[in-house]
């Protein structure tokens, strides 16, 4: 594998199998996955130094390997139009976070690309003891959690698989596009499921992926948020 | 580990065959293969078995290695702590492979047992040498008379091969294939797949030239990427029925003491059947049926049919029957009706399609009628594929008198096949008739054509077939 250096390697030197969400993203946009953009940011300088970069709006997330669901504790801070509003929101985050989650060890914050709303879909492997990487598909939110609306493939997929996992899941209409809303990207989609199969086949190390969200526009989709994690070593 | 595949070949198409371990009161394993082709010999030190086993006109050596020929398969069948030295003997002797019927290892849960099948994959690892099994009923070869039981056939051709998890079901399907007129080239029954697993297989029948059709029962996989890899690889050239044990909780607790199986979510067996085109099916049943579609019918290439029943009411039944598997029984040509319509009998019947005919075509057999509406079916634009159904309950009597009667009717279908190159299947439903059914049922099977018990599982077995030719097509 090539990341002798990269985020895998990263995460094997300090005995971690979960990938932060700096990490994860960066892992997958080398990948050549659209993910928005992420970066690590220890103060308040840094990261408006970092929003700069990226460029506005801009969202703020707290990394901490202690911390599950980051908006429970004040730790998302979205649509922050400049550098002022960018430090404001570190330093809220900072206290709310050390009050709602007192002790957790908190390594930064993560500076992104505040990326318009499109529909949620999600993206994911897991990892089946006969068949290795299995890929799943399906609507964000609540279609995932609720109704379990989720289609499966196995890694590698080819494209005929990816045009068909798309169209399995009973919330297809979504994509298509219901009631005058606009329908989704479906060939970006499908684009995003190859490349993610792809990443799964060439990193057998990876025992879990998330790319949730995936927001899926008219025109292209992109990456939200991203997990990995690894194989136990 | 990648499996020798002429030394597997050798295996599954033996010119010799040794029985290490045969025992009375049946001496079965040396009974079954009587009809093999080549030298078949017996090896065994038990002076009480030898005795009864020369008495019987087999050759017995006492040891494997006293046997003056090369030995392409090596049946096994001695009690388990003794099938770690007939593997070195067979190592020894350089013998093609072996089939290990011997049972007691892994799929106890015993560590001792696990151990011991341990140092045999050992032993036949660093030798390269295949092993079917062990906890498996072998090898079938129609061709050379090699059998795992005593009920299946030796013969020429065949063009379906069976390979199972479980001897039961592959012997199972085999002979009910068998008894719906399939032939079975081959059989694989593979127990634990310790050695050679369920990938070398599928690749092995794959590019069998005597295998077109493959039927498979599974539980779980050894090596899950490369099954599923060869199985995308063979289904665009032969179809693949599979039928997977182990679909509920209790069922899968049944697989993990039967073969040691792991728990596979069946979201992903169904992907598996997705993305590879195979066939499923959930039973022996369900398998042969669609085997019987495969090999009996030639391959459809549209889903819209032709439903020919005898009477109203089965009209009505098989119209529903296939419909809720998604086939369609469309409107025949302006043309058809007027044809139909010179001579159709609608008093009691109808000819819109569904078909119901028997007032028409005769109870006693009118086969000049039946002949012509067969021919304007046949010349239909608007049709891929015919169901006949016989309402055997009502006619079982008469044809048991007038066998003749049937065999005309058989002679239309016949003539359909030929002339329009399209798929028929059957369907012969005894209803409160069974018994007096099933010779007639043979009179069917006798003719090469598929013949269903029932509706639902020839609407079942025709519309998975359909769904795997378009798959072909749309694979390009």
């Amino acid at each position: 594998m090539s990341d002798g250096n990269g985020p895998i390697a990263a995460a094997r030197a300090d005995g971690r199998t979960l990938l932060t969400e700096v990490e994860s993203k960066q892992l997958l946009h080398d990948a050549g996955i659209n993910v928005t953009q992420a970066r690590l940011a220890t103060s308040a300088d840094d990261a408006v130094a970092a929003a700069d970069d990226i460029g506005y709006p801009a969202v703020l997330k707290v990394v901490s390997g202690d911390i599950a669901h980051k908006s429970d504790v004040g730790g998302v801070e979205l649509n922050l139009g400049d550098g002022d509003a960018v430090r404001a929101a570190y330093d809220r985050m900072m206290s709310a976070v050390a009050e709602a989650a007192p002790g957790s060890s908190v390594d930064g914050v993560s500076v992104q690309q505040m990326a318009d709303q499109g529909t949620e879909v999600i993206i994911g492997t897991t990892t089946d003891p006969q068949f290795g990487p299995v890929l799943a598909f399906g609507l964000g939110g609540i279609m995932v959690e609720v109704l379990r609306d989720v289609a499966f493939r196995i890694v590698p997929l080819e494209a005929r698989d990816a045009r068909q996992i798309v169209r399995e899941i009973r919330g297809y209409p979504v994509l298509e596009g219901v009631r005058g809303q606009a329908g989704a990207d479906l060939d970006a989609l499908e684009a995003m499921i190859l490349q993610v199969s792809e990443f799964a086949n060439e990193h057998p190390e990876v025992a879990e992926l998330d790319l949730n969200p995936v927001f899926a526009y008219p025109d292209g989709a992109i990456a939200v948020d991203a997990r990995v994690v690894l194989a136990e070593d | 580990m990648a499996v020798d595949r002429d030394r597997l070949h050798r295996t599954l198409t033996p010119r010799s065959v040794a029985v290490v371990g045969a025992k009375g009161p049946d001496f079965g394993w040396l009974e079954n293969n009587r009809d093999f082709v080549g030298p078949l010999y017996s090896v065994q030190l038990d002076p009480n078995e030898i005795t009864e086993i020369e008495k019987r006109g087999f050759t017995n050596y006492l040891k494997l290695e006293e046997v003056p020929e090369d030995i392409d398969l090596v049946i096994c069948a001695v009690p388990r702590p003794i099938v770690p030295f007939i593997v070195a003997d067979s190592i020894k002797k350089n013998v093609g492979g072996m089939a290990i019927f011997s049972a007691g290892f892994a799929e106890t849960g015993e560590e001792d047992a696990a151990e011991l099948q341990d140092r045999i994959v050992q032993l036949a690892n660093d030798a390269g040498m295949p092993i079917v099994g062990p906890n498996c009923m072998g090898v079938y070869n129609r061709r050379q008379g090699v059998k795992f039981s005593d009920g299946v056939d030796h013969g020429d051709g065949g063009t379906v091969s069976i390979m199972g998890q479980s001897g039961t079901h592959t012997i199972g399907a085999t002979t009910m294939a068998q008894r719906v007129g399939i032939p079975v080239s081959r059989g694989i029954s593979f127990g634990n797949a310790v050695v050679v697993n369920e990938a070398d297989y599928i690749e092995y029948l794959r590019d069998d030239p005597d295998t077109e059709v493959i039927g498979v029962y599974l539980e779980g996989l050894k090596d899950g990427r490369r099954f599923f890899q060869a199985l995308r690889e063979t289904t665009p050239k032969k179809p693949v029925v599979i039928w997977k044990g182990g679909q509920t909780a209790a069922g899968q607790r049944a697989t993990r003491s039967h073969t040691a199986s792991l728990a596979t979510p069946m979201a992903t067996w169904n992907a598996l059947i997705a993305q590879t085109g195979a066939i499923p099916a959930n039973s022996v049943d369900e398998m042969v049926d669609a085997l019987q579609a495969l090999v009996h019918t030639t391959a459809p290439r549209g889903r819209r049919l032709a439903l020919m029943a005898m009477t109203g009411g089965q009209s009505v039944a098989i119209s529903d029957a296939f419909g809720r598997q998604g086939l369609e029984v469309p409107e025949l040509a302006d043309k058809t009706y007027e044809r139909i319509g010179e001579f159709f009998n609608v008093i009691g019947g109808s000819f819109r399609n569904p078909f119901d005919m028997a007032n028409t075509i005769g109870m006693a057999g009118d086969s000049a009628n039946l002949a012509r509406i067969m021919q304007a079916v046949g010349d239909d634009p608007n049709i891929d594929a015919m169901v006949f159904e016989f309402s055997a309950g009502f006619f079982a009597r008469m044809w048991k008198d007038h066998p003749e009667r049937l065999e005309e009717m058989l002679d239309e279908l016949d003539g359909f096949r030929e002339r329009t190159g399209l798929p028929l299947v059957t369907v012969m439903h005894g209803g409160a008739m069974d018994e007096e059914v099933i010779p007639i049922r043979d009179q069917v099977v006798a003719r090469g054509l598929a013949v269903f018990p029932s509706f639902d599982r020839a609407a079942l077995a025709l519309s998975r077939v359909i769904n795997y030719y378009e798959w072909v097509d749309e694979a390009g």
